[in-house]
């Protein structure tokens, strides 16, 4: 790659990031302890019905006619009661291999039906009045303290990539963060990099951001003048790239769109879980080894109504589901109490039932993969406790 | 490589041009008035500055005028209750053909609208449920038109000193373009309440941004009723968001000193301050609702407020307004705007002194800070933020902005969709958030792309246009040796003279 040699050129063989984050070719001498984290946000409310099917409750069928029948033979059996969307192929893969943990009936607490509030509520850590700081940035500096990052082996530094235009939500408040996003614009020649250099020869920080953009676009490996760069598959890759090439980097943050399926929502399911689906796959795949050593959680603001509605689709509503993935992570189960379907067992005789918190699952992966201390998690996410399960191997 | 070229030395000619013929000083600041306090040099436009700078300035503090347009706060109200009413008339029709189908009662929330998620666009590929309404409000489209023309108009404008301070106002009362509607109506907050009190007094600002129906229905004031009022009494509570924001972020700024108590108290004195209903209401825009309104009298920073009605709202807006650490925090917050992340302390005094003198003139404020020595420091202190550096280029190329919602698109890439802070907050005004690796590449980008339509322009002329011979001899030498006109304009562009100001 002709940029990684002006990288080279420039003497930047060891690239340091603004943040602190360091690419290296040695880093696989110095990290023993790496753990990843990988943070994807559902936009839209995800129907957890839809997703992670309950086939045998019988109730289904009579709310939704139409959604239930064109899931329920189809579905890909987790357990005796529950089924996974057919799209999800690589996830009921993980789940057989006992590397995923779908979560039914969950949620964050949020209990209105505004998407950018219920966003905000779930990246803020239930925080609506200060949408400054984000769980995921909290969890960061918790990091730097916990068992893992002080230990004799450990790096100095923990940082976080977005990857966003711009910092979402879940990560704000922490200086520790880049983002990242493929450029819509095609790239520009190479020369003009070696031009800038000589332009920023007084000007340290344009230099040193000229030098860490260069390394980020190396790093992401991705050809960002392509439309399709844009896809949840190729942020997926991306994202994956920068956990492995980077040695700071141990957090990231992926989104996706379009699950708020008022209408046609078979349909537009299948093509976004499929998206989802082949994302995270890739995801694992770019991860390589390092897979044994990431945890991935899934979540989305909130559910949607157990009832289908005049269009084929579900309208907003309470419990959702959430995943927990990743190559060490005890799965092969459904976790949390399924609620039933029957009128009396639903929230508010509309919703599925939230039987467990979603803040209280990241709680759990925060102390038993980072090893996060409970004062740690406790300034993370103030009005939850982990749960005791037995998340990771 | 470039590098051979360094040790060239100048040639006759382009020494001859790099060499000053006019009053240096002069023309510095001439530079410093056009790029500092404006919005980027136009052709001509240092030429202007440069028989007197400061005067330059200070002439150009009037009242922007916006692009005449068919979209306000009033008409964005208005077509959403004729959507409603006509959903509502189609779904009664159904409702009566059909029986025991469950419509689903769409809010206007439920729409997708979200430019800014990624994928969001796979709702758009589906065709609508046959039962919706045909004809969803435009809210986009009067996003969209009421956005670029006003970036057209900053960059057209001889006077872009009054769009900057429009856009230093518009992110101080942030609103965000957050679900169709507040799409619509964000954009119209600061036409319609901040820029005809630009250049009065901050007390004016703060009272027609407080009633104006974009902030209200942002900071949900619009159902904010007193716990005893008829409304209260059928169980519709206080909202204090607004009155929180209005105390940290709008005046006082946080930890000055107010307590959670106040918080309450303003809430309660600007209970009832909401918005039309235009089907039920029979009019449109701000209300005063007197049956949510908290009677009884309110004590806010020490003080009574005995009044009645909408009145005690805005005595207290008032006083808040003149109140010595509004005073702080808006010259603290003007001062980092315009000349450095970190104000000298003596600058802030004077401004200070300036605002408690005039009663918050914010016209008598800025003049202060032009006539300031610290305003004049050749040392550019400042990294432009996206909007800033976008609006520069096109200033300096002398070129409209793409139609549509290219314009949006770009500075949504570059980090800064407008209206989209997503925080009552605004956007950082702060180099360390503007100023990063990713955001850099994006710049880098686009600049040449411009630059590549842009090829008919000379980039040595371009400096002399925005930099006159300020630029140093380094960036000078690698902008007009470039292997290309087009790379020439792109490096231009992305200099740290142009980057900065």
């Amino acid at each position: 790659m002709e940029r990684r040699e002006f990288i080279k050129g420039l003497g930047a063989s060891l690239v340091m990031l603004s943040s602190g984050v360091s690419t290296s070719a040695l880093a696989t001498d110095i990290k023993t302890n790496k753990k990843n984290l990988v943070w994807v946000m559902l936009r839209g409310a995800l129907d957890p019905l839809h997703t992670v099917v309950p086939i045998k409750d019988d109730n289904l069928l009579t709310l939704r006619p139409t959604l239930a029948k064109s899931v329920m033979k189809s579905a890909l059996a987790l357990d005796n009661q529950f089924g996974l969307n057919p799209a999800l192929t690589h996830l009921h893969k993980w789940y057989l291999d006992k590397q995923l943990l779908p979560i039914v009936a969950v949620s964050s607490g949020y209990e209105s039906r505004s998407h950018f509030d219920g966003q905000d509520y779930l990246e803020s850590g239930g925080n609506l009045n200060n949408l400054d700081s984000g769980w995921l940035a909290r969890s960061l500096s918790g990091l730097s303290n916990s068992a893992i990052s002080t230990s004799k082996y450990s790096k100095q530094t923990s940082s976080a990539i977005a990857i966003a235009n711009s910092t979402p939500i879940s990560l704000r408040g922490s200086n520790a963060v880049n983002t990242w996003y493929p450029a819509n614009i095609k790239a520009a020649d190479d020369d003009i990099y070696r031009q800038l250099n000589n332009l920023y020869q007084d000007d340290k920080s344009l230099l040193q951001n000229l030098t860490d953009g260069l390394a980020l676009q190396d790093t992401a490996m991705i050809d960002d003048s392509k439309k399709t760069s844009r896809k949840f598959i190729e942020l997926a890759k991306a994202c994956g790239n920068f956990l492995v090439k980077s040695d700071d980097i141990d957090c990231a943050m992926l989104e996706m769109g379009g699950f708020d399926t008022h209408n046609n929502q078979h349909k537009r399911l299948l093509k976004q879980l499929t998206e989802l689906d082949s994302g995270l796959a890739a995801l694992k795949s770019s991860l390589g080894s390092q897979w044994d050593d990431t945890v991935v959680i899934v979540a989305t603001e909130f559910g949607r109504t157990v009832k289908e509605n005049g269009t084929q689709g579900t309208d907003h509503g309470t419990g959702s589901a959430m995943f927990i993935a990743g190559g060490q992570v005890k799965g092969g189960k459904v976790l949390g109490d399924w609620p039933g379907l029957q009128t009396e067992q639903l929230f508010k005789q509309r919703d599925l039932q939230p039987t467990t918190n979603s803040f209280s699952w990241i709680a759990s992966i925060l102390k038993q993969h980072w090893q996060l201390s409970d004062d740690a998690i406790a300034k993370v996410l103030p009005l939850h406790k982990p749960y005791s399960n037995q998340i990771m191997m | 490589m470039p590098e051979e070229f360094l040790d060239e030395p100048f040639t006759v000619s382009e020494a001859a041009d790099f060499i000053s013929t006019k009053n240096a000083i002069s023309q510095n600041n001439a530079v410093i008035a056009v790029n500092r306090f404006g919005l980027g040099a136009k052709p001509n436009e240092l030429t202007h500055a440069e028989k007197d700078p400061q005067a330059f300035l200070i002439n150009q503090l009037v009242i922007p005028k916006f692009l005449p347009t068919q979209y306000s706060s009033d008409s964005i109200m208005q077509l959403l209750a004729d959507y409603q009413k006509q959903k509502q008339r189609d779904r009664k029709a159904v409702e009566t053909s059909t029986v025991g189908i469950n419509i689903p009662i769409e809010t206007a929330n439920s729409m997708s609208i979200d430019t800014s998620m990624a994928n969001s666009d796979a709702t758009d590929n589906v065709k609508a449920a046959p039962l919706k309404p045909k004809n969803k409000p435009p809210f986009r489209k009067a996003f969209i038109e009421l956005t670029t023309s006003s970036l057209q108009s900053a960059i057209d404008s001889p006077n872009s000193l009054n769009w900057r301070l429009l856009q230093f106002f518009s992110n101080h009362f942030s609103v965000t373009a957050q679900g169709p509607f507040m799409t619509g109506l964000a954009p119209t907050l600061e036409r319609e309440a901040i820029a005809p009190n630009l250049l009065g007094s901050f007390e004016d600002m703060l009272l027609a941004v407080t009633a104006h129906p974009a902030m209200i229905k942002y900071l949900n004031n619009e159902k904010s009723f007193g716990a005893n009022s008829k409304l209260g009494r059928r169980g519709k509570g206080l909202n204090e968001n607004l009155a929180r924001e209005i105390l940290e972020l709008h005046s006082l700024g946080v930890n000055s000193g107010y307590s959670q108590t106040d918080v309450i108290e303003l809430a309660k004195g600007i209970s009832g301050w909401s918005i039309a209903n235009p089907k039920r209401d029979k009019q449109t825009g701000f209300m005063f609702r007197s049956n949510g309104h908290e009677s009884g009298t309110r004590k806010l920073l020490g003080k009574q407020y005995p009044q009645s009605g909408i009145e005690q709202g805005q005595t207290m807006l008032v006083d808040i307004a003149r109140h010595p650490q509004t005073a702080k925090h808006l010259c603290y917050k003007l001062a980092k705007h315009f000349i450095a992340d970190k104000p000298s302390a003596s600058l802030q005094n004077q401004l200070v002194k300036t605002w408690i003198r005039t009663n918050g003139n914010i016209k008598q404020v800025m003049i202060t800070m032009i006539s300031s020595t610290e305003a004049w420091q050749p040392i550019r202190q400042k990294f432009k933020t996206p909007t800033e550096f976008v609006i520069s280029a096109y200033r300096a190329f002398d070129i409209s902005v793409p139609k549509g919602r290219k314009m949006i698109q770009l500075l949504t890439e570059l980090g800064q969709q407008p209206f989209k802070a997503n925080s009552p907050a605004g956007f950082s005004d702060d180099e360390k958030d503007w100023n990063g690796a990713n955001a850099l590449m994006t710049k880098i980008n686009w600049s040449v792309r411009l630059a590549e339509r842009q090829r008919k322009q000379m980039a040595a002329d371009l400096i002399v246009n925005t930099f006159g011979q300020t630029m140093t001899e380094s960036s000078y030498k690698t902008i007009t040796r470039a292997e290309s006109r087009d790379q020439a304009l792109a490096l231009l562009l992305l200099s740290p003279e142009f980057l900065r100001r």
